[in-house]
């Protein structure tokens, strides 16, 4: 039985289609991350998995059930960390975790998730006065009450320090090796390379990709570019004679080489050093950031420069990178 | 029990409002004194008393739907706004439950606030007075928090629809209008204006009883009939015309009547407000 499974799912606003006639598989036990740039449906999608909207057309089944059927039963068995979510309650934030583990039921020790997620010093406070990042480790504490059988976070290291993106990631990691399905959006593709069993990439309402890391980077093509930083000029070193380069250039004193594979890299190397003399020697793979900004069309800014100046201010954390 | 999950967290909240706290003690300080300082003209200690509580009524019936409006217009429609509600439905609870929650909650609160503004007058008033008709207190108390539950459940209804702050105020200043001051605006009352459309404008003849029945469906006009039910026959009021003195009312003016208005602005409310948010989009 797959923990999501959408079919011919869309959900229009208006005149804005969201989600696209998405069909999307995710079996029990994966972990799997949910790309794309802000605006691709992501949230929407997840929106529609927990029945806080209703689709158009098309079903969404959660562990097999129903979404706008059983949305209870759901619930009872999926840990959430929303999106848009906020807590205007004047509760502190043990008593919003103790809610949780009331209302679900469960004998979970509130002190131990408190400090799973790091917030043991702040937990009396009210949840009302926290910053961005301790309101995330909160509804993250709050997701895990009662071990759920699957996560759905959304967009969970908004917000968070680089120590709490860490811990988040190991929180993740340690659910995943028990067992539970993890399914997590992010904007952030170094978020989900290190923790994704496999990807789905969003744009424009649609999946544009459905991939392990390792597969989508092949399909990439394993191009890779090294720079060879030169003493004088360096012309007729005759580079591009060697098996598995593409092309050379030269740029001032730098020699540009693309090769067709990262082991070609040696022989260019190599050969120029019996020929120049080399000052620095700098090397780059195709970065699955190229690879997503090709996937998503550059996101948001592709070919609004002028939006993207005006808008830079308001914008500017979200831009996938 | 989900529904006790939502109510309890709404109680407590409410419970550490300092604003809540501040209108209930204002409330409080008021009736005391309206009830310590209240005399009759030449009325024996009992006739005071009851005065009292017609005085009261009278006031009630203009502050409490305000104070129940205002105690409500938000509950669910503030969940929207802030996205509490994801936090709501995040854990195994359905929208029934959150809607249900937020009603039980609200009544609960307006309630123990109907009951303190009458403890504190009805002590003020027996401080002056030395009598305590307790049967007649408990059936204004009954009828009160009858007549603010409407107002709960119809501001909870339209919460539920709205799914922001100003269209939440919007609904709750409307029905108040609607619901209270079309009734009691002199000259541009529901009243008048019907009398005017059927004799004026369309000609027919005077027909007390049908103006009388329209104006029969407001909540504010179960109110006042209802409450004639546990007053002694001096102290009731008229609120329907009669043809000529002493003439009999037909049997659908009667004040037992008043119950089901109370029971049909409790329920109608609730079961369009339910389904408006059971198909929203919640985000």
């Amino acid at each position: 039985m797959a923990a999501i499974r959408t079919r011919g799912l869309t959900k229009e606003f208006g005149d804005l289609v969201a989600v696209d006639d998405l069909d999307l598989v995710v079996e029990e036990g994966e972990v799997f991350g949910f790309l794309g740039p802000n605006g691709a449906g992501k949230s929407t999608t997840i929106n529609l998995l927990l029945d806080f909207i209703r689709p158009t057309s098309g079903s969404v089944e959660v562990l097999g059930l129903d979404a706008g059927a059983e949305p209870a039963t759901i619930r009872e068995r999926v840990g959430v960390l929303p999106e848009g979510y906020g807590f205007d309650d004047p509760l502190t934030g043990r008593e919003y975790l103790d809610w949780a583990i009331e209302t679900r039921g469960a004998s979970d020790d509130p002190d131990e998730l408190l400090s799973l997620v790091g917030l043991a010093g702040d937990a009396d406070r009210m949840a009302k006065s926290y910053s961005k990042g301790m309101q995330q480790r909160l509804s993250l504490a709050m997701a895990l009450v009662d071990d759920p059988d699957m996560l759905i976070l959304d967009e969970p290291t908004t917000g968070l320090d680089p120590n709490g993106i860490q811990q988040m990631r190991s929180v993740i990691r340690e659910r995943a090796e028990a067992g539970t399905t993890v399914f997590f959006s992010s904007h952030i593709l170094s978020e989900v390379e290190a923790v994704c069993d496999r990807v789905g990439v969003m744009n424009e309402g649609k999946l544009v990709a459905l991939d392990s890391i390792e597969q989508l980077r092949e399909n990439a093509g394993g191009q890779a570019t090294i720079n060879l930083e030169c003493a004088s000029p360096p012309t007729d070193l005759g580079v591009e004679t060697l098996d598995g380069v593409a092309s050379t250039t030269v740029e001032d004193d730098t020699l540009v080489v693309d090769c067709l594979d990262p082991s070609v890299k040696v022989d260019v190397v190599t050969h120029a050093a019996e020929r120049t003399t080399i000052t620095d020697i700098t090397s780059e793979t195709v970065s699955l950031e190229s690879l997503f900004n090709d996937l998503t069309g550059g996101g948001r800014d592709a070919g609004e420069d002028e939006q993207a100046a005006s808008g830079a201010a308001t914008d500017g954390q979200e831009v996938p990178q | 029990m989900s529904i006790r999950s939502v109510a309890t967290k709404d109680f407590k909240g409410a419970r550490r409002s300092r604003s809540l706290w501040a209108v209930a003690t204002v409330l409080g300080v008021l009736t005391a004194l309206i009830g310590y300082s209240f005399q009759g003209y030449q009325t024996t200690p009992l006739e005071s008393f009851q005065q009292l509580m017609r005085q009261l009524v009278v006031l009630v019936m203009l502050l409490l739907p305000i104070v129940a409006l205002v105690a409500s217009y938000m509950s669910i429609a503030g969940e929207r706004e802030s996205g509490g509600i994801k936090f709501l439905l995040s854990v195994p609870n359905t929208r029934r439950d959150v809607f249900l929650g937020k009603l039980v909650s609200r009544m609960a609160i307006v309630t123990v606030g109907v009951v303190f503004m009458f403890v504190t007058a009805v002590a003020g008033g027996y401080a002056r007075n030395g009598v305590l008709p307790l049967g007649l207190v408990a059936g204004v108390v009954a009828m009160t928090i009858l007549y603010s539950g409407t107002f709960v459940s119809i501001a909870v209804a339209l919460s539920a629809g709205a799914a922001a702050r100003s269209r939440a105020i919007a609904a709750a200043f409307g029905s108040y209008f609607v619901l209270v001051l079309l009734f009691i605006v002199p000259g541009l009352n529901l009243s008048a204006i019907i009398r005017w459309v059927h004799q004026t404008l369309l000609g027919f003849d005077r027909n007390l009883d049908l103006y009388n029945a329209i104006t029969y469906v407001s909540p504010l006009t179960a109110y006042r009939q209802g409450t004639n039910m546990v007053f002694p026959e001096a102290l009731e009021q008229r609120v329907f015309q009669r043809a000529q003195e002493g003439g009999e009312l037909p049997a659908y003016l009667a004040e037992e009547v008043s119950l089901l208005v109370f029971a049909v602005w409790l329920v109608v409310p609730l079961v369009l407000g339910y389904l408006r948010f059971k198909g929203a989009d919640l985000q």
